[in-house]
């Protein structure tokens, strides 16, 4: 553990210190990918046992927050994003051989197709911190585009 | 043309960065919205090519892996002092994606780790000064504050 603290110097010499606890925590929970940080909060795809779902996690009491609603049983996630205070989360989808983008409001624990336009195939999407434009990749004739969307 | 990929976005999506891949290479694009205009990228510009590109909220850093040999290697750019931050990972795990929060507060990086994805979480707040939201009180600042273009 030293060494991987050493390891992260930055130029000016101060570090960056490792919550090597949650590594360790997540890394027990199974895979994890995609990554997105809010303010103390941390969305992310968890994979266990073939199955992959969306978590969200309180950094600071390193617990996970409840997303009712968010993981279905016929759907794949493929990228998600979460805004500064984790009460939106972006995700793009696959289900029933779609590949979809979702808004998702937790406060309402509810989920809104969001409509690309002209019509694409989306893969990566980020969230700006207010949670109120997002940034998607957009296949369309086999070029990967990005589109700006504003929230409702 | 090329494709365009990994957006990320400051506040307000006041900026815009992502990659545009061409012809083998890939660049970061910086760019004001929603003007397009496009913005410097410092000594980003002698790393390429790059990947996964992350704002922080008022954009004053940008988190980004480069190349290095061949490793990715993780970097923190502070837009404002013009000090680039390298966070090399130790052997034995690959840097595949990089997230910073908007607060600048916390570092994500998702690894290789013989074959695994695995997330690797970091606390900044002893490495970077906060970004925070417009309206909180900051210690200190005043005339010789570093500004952000």
């Amino acid at each position: 553990m030293l060494l991987l603290a050493q390891a992260l110097c930055g130029c000016t010499g101060e570090t960056a210190r490792p919550l090597s606890g949650l590594d360790r925590s997540l890394a027990m929970d199974g895979s994890s990918r995609d990554a997105s940080l809010g303010d103390g909060v941390l969305a992310l795809i968890q994979g266990r046992g073939g199955r992959e779902r969306v978590a969200l996690i309180d950094l600071v009491q390193q617990q996970p927050l409840p997303v009712p609603g968010l993981n279905r049983a016929d759907a794949q996630p493929l990228s998600v994003a979460v805004d500064a205070r984790g009460d939106r989360l972006a995700l793009v989808r696959q289900r029933q051989g779609i590949t979809e983008l979702v808004l998702y409001r937790r406060p309402l624990a509810s989920t809104e197709s969001i409509p690309l336009v002209p019509p694409g195939v989306p893969r990566r999407v980020t969230l700006d911190p207010d949670g109120r434009t997002l940034a998607v990749e957009v296949s369309r004739d086999g070029i990967w585009q990005v589109d700006l969307v504003d929230l409702p | 043309m090329g494709n365009r990929e990994d957006p990320a976005l400051s506040s307000r999506a006041r900026l815009l960065a992502s990659v545009i891949a061409s012809g083998g290479r890939r660049e970061l694009l910086l760019q004001e919205q929603p003007s397009g205009r496009r913005l410097p990228v410092g000594p980003l510009s002698r790393w390429t090519p790059h990947q996964s590109p992350s704002l922080s909220r008022n954009g004053r850093y940008l988190a980004l892996l480069v190349r290095q040999g061949d490793r990715s290697l993780p970097v923190l750019w502070d837009r404002a002092s013009g000090t680039l931050h390298r966070l090399p990972l130790p052997m034995g795990q690959e840097a595949r994606r990089i997230h910073l929060s908007p607060d600048a507060r916390t570092l994500a990086i998702e690894v290789d780790r013989d074959g695994r994805d695995e997330l690797r979480l970091f606390d900044l707040r002893g490495m970077l000064e906060p970004d925070l939201p417009s309206g909180l009180l900051l210690q200190g600042g005043g005339a010789s504050s570093p500004q952000i273009p």
